[in-house]
């Protein structure tokens, strides 16, 4: 099978100083182990609450954030240490859209610089050639060509999104990481933005890496669903299995926890205490201060490893022994 | 049974350099004791300013209030005093805002925060007296009283170890926690309605499912009167018995919630239905809403939704449609449903 791109425990801490000297006094773990990979021409969604490490994650693939330990590989290639100048080539083939559509545009240039500036960088082309891809990429992401001169300030939240699309599109990416790219839009403009995006990857053949809290989304959009919890994944499956045979308790709860717009469904939501917190001690699984589950003496002090507990469907729970553990039926 | 609150043919401008905008025009809306009412619409419908224009805290100028009647309680409030004002809203009114972090201040304890809401609304929102004066008897007594209301209010709220806890400061506290700390600040008077300003946006899944089980299960304890603002259609099953949605200032429909979201008639909220992801939608199956919200400085003339609207006829451009009965208790603001009413 061809994985575009595959991570191997990725790892990577921030220090946290303290102390009277404001030494190091301890590691804080954004993302602790972090395996997975990603078919060409697919889209993987990366899930979790705030805080669970899942920009992180993202950031480090673009390697605009070095990691502390693991492997990224892109195509092949080990990208994990490149240098500077190969760094360039990776990442016309590597593209990000953000969040914060309003934050990631330069309120100083026209939309025709922002979507300009990656051909000159990578390309070197200017002038009537450049402004010609421009219009033709404004076109694809639904702008019009009276936009080329505006700033982005003149944009609703879904246009600027379509600026950000644009310029990630300019220089022909294979692989998108796309960082809660619909959370600040409004539902009807959200539709039309995922629609856009779907389109988008049947047109170009792209790779999405989705990040997203809203499961709700991840549903719609991703053919693979890794789910996060304090930087580690606890559940990895096909989305149809995820939501239909969730096997780790953080996953039953948060599927339950989704607001369906139906009042018919009220009442059936797992409610989790607690909150998510980094002051939990490492020792044993990460959930177990939350879980609702039954609880096993190996909880509290084993950390349950990610294994296949059926074809292609990944858990990290004491409760689910893995495939080659089980018992023939 | 009379109503509690009867928002009647609002109708809110702003002034601002680029010309006046009309945030409401013509809002209807009445609440019963006992309701949860849902009022849904995207950003910029005039959600937030129909419920702010019920304590009165809109700040006036900029905004005018040029038409229309708030009647709560068999009083009105668009005519009463700014005095008058502060022991209502210390009174009447509970808000919860969507920001748990700003809404709390930093320096001081939830404790000396909170005894602050308690005394302030036993004051009925005139002067309390100072700490400094805590060698008076009667002002000793009175703060011995607000703290056990304090403790009381935090454990209600479902806070662990509350009465610990309370000596914390905000920064202490998670955000989830911290939107329950305002929740018992907003309920330290008893007031006869909670405002609740879109107060999961901010919040983790499973803590928004936390925070809407603890609101329902005020209502059920205390039987509050509550105005859920949210544009999640989401929250709004799972929390209201009401649903009102809001359209560039006006509300296009108001209807019991199983009959909005089992047969929804106005065709934007149609259209709202259909963005949002849900279970059984596939690949390609979500619709958005073509166009943008309109300009409400320069809105379009009749339905401010016919130039978004697949539906749209002539009339739909001339003249604004009046809330047309369609089902039981259940209303919908468009000439599809009849041309007269």
């Amino acid at each position: 099978m061809n994985h575009l791109l595959e991570v191997r425990d990725l790892r990577k801490f921030f220090p946290v100083h303290g102390g009277l000297l404001n030494r190091k006094v301890a590691d804080f773990r954004a993302v602790d182990g972090v395996s997975f990979a990603l078919q060409e021409g697919k889209t993987l969604g990366l899930v979790g609450e705030s805080g669970s490490g899942k920009t992180t994650i993202g950031k480090c693939i673009l390697r605009l954030m070095e990691p502390s330990a693991g492997q990224i590989f892109y195509d092949g290639g080990d990208i994990t240490h490149l240098k500077q100048r190969d760094l360039r080539r990776l990442r016309s083939e590597i593209q990000m859209i953000y969040q914060a559509p309003a934050a990631s545009l330069n309120g100083r240039m026209t939309v025709g610089q922002i979507i300009g500036e990656p051909l000159w960088i990578h390309e070197r082309l200017k002038g009537d050639a450049a402004r010609e891809r421009v219009l033709e990429l404004m076109n694809v992401v639904g702008l019009k060509d009276e936009h080329y001169y505006r700033y982005p300030h003149e944009f609703s939240g879904g246009q600027q999104q379509r600026i950000g699309i644009a310029r990630a599109l300019a220089v022909q990416p294979r692989l998108i990481v796309l960082d809660e790219p619909t959370s600040a839009l409004d539902v009807s403009v959200q539709a039309q933005i995922l629609n856009l995006l779907q389109d988008l990857q049947d047109q170009f053949d792209l790779t999405y890496l989705f990040i997203s809290h809203d499961l709700g989304v991840v549903r719609y959009m991703c053919d693979e669903v890794a789910l996060l919890y304090l930087g580690k994944i606890v559940e990895v499956a096909a989305t149809e299995v995820i939501f239909e045979d969730p096997k780790h308790p953080y996953t039953q709860a948060l599927i339950s926890a989704i607001p369906e717009p139906d009042p018919d469904m009220r009442g059936g939501e797992i409610i989790i205490r607690g909150d998510l917190s980094h002051a939990f001690p490492q020792r044993g699984c990460p959930f177990a201060p939350r879980c609702h589950a039954e609880k096993l003496a190996t909880c509290e002090s084993v950390p349950p490893p990610l294994l296949e507990v059926e074809g292609a469907h990944l858990v990290a729970c004491h409760l689910h022994p893995p495939l080659s553990a089980a018992e023939p039926a | 049974m009379s109503e509690l609150l009867d928002i009647d043919d609002l109708h809110l401008e702003f002034d601002t350099y680029d010309g006046v905008v009309k945030v409401l025009a013509g809002v209807n809306l009445k609440m019963r004791r006992g309701d949860v009412l849902g009022l849904v619409g995207e950003t910029g419908c005039g959600k937030s300013m129909t419920a702010l224009s019920v304590p009165r805290l809109i700040p006036m100028p900029p905004g005018r209030i040029t038409a229309g009647r708030v009647t709560f309680d068999g009083e009105d409030i668009l005519s009463k005093s700014e005095s008058e004002m502060e022991t209502f809203r210390a009174r009447h009114v509970g808000m919860i805002f969507q920001d748990p972090v700003t809404n709390l201040n930093p320096l001081f304890t939830i404790r000396e925060q909170l005894v602050d809401a308690v005394l302030y609304q036993r004051q009925g929102g005139q002067k309390t007296p100072g700490r400094w004066r805590g060698f008076l008897p009667s002002v000793k007594q009175m703060r011995k009283e607000a703290h056990e209301r304090a403790v009381e209010l935090i454990r209600l709220t479902g806070i662990p170890d509350g009465d610990k806890r309370i000596y914390d400061y905000p920064h202490q506290f998670s955000g989830g926690m911290r939107q329950r700390v305002l929740i018992a600040m907003a309920l330290a008077g008893d007031p006869d309605l909670l405002i609740a300003d879109e107060p999961t946006t901010a919040l983790d899944v499973t803590i928004q499912a936390q925070i809407l089980r603890l609101i329902r299960s005020l209502v059920a304890q205390l039987g509050l009167t509550v105005l859920l603002i949210t544009h999640n259609l989401g929250v709004v099953a799972r929390s209201c018995e009401r649903v009102a949605v809001m359209y560039a200032g006006r509300v296009v429909e108001d209807s019991p919630v199983r009959d909005l979201f089992h047969n929804p008639k106005h065709p934007y909220t149609r259209g709202l239905m259909a963005a949002v992801p849900q279970k059984d939608v596939n690949r390609g199956g979500l619709h958005g809403i073509p166009g943008i919200i309109p300009n409400l400085i320069n809105p379009p003339p009749g339905c401010r939704f016919n130039p978004r609207c697949e539906h749209v006829m002539g009339i739909c451009r001339e003249s604004v449609p009046p809330a047309i009965e369609v089902g039981a208790q259940h209303s919908a603001s468009c000439f599809l449903y009849g041309q007269d009413a």
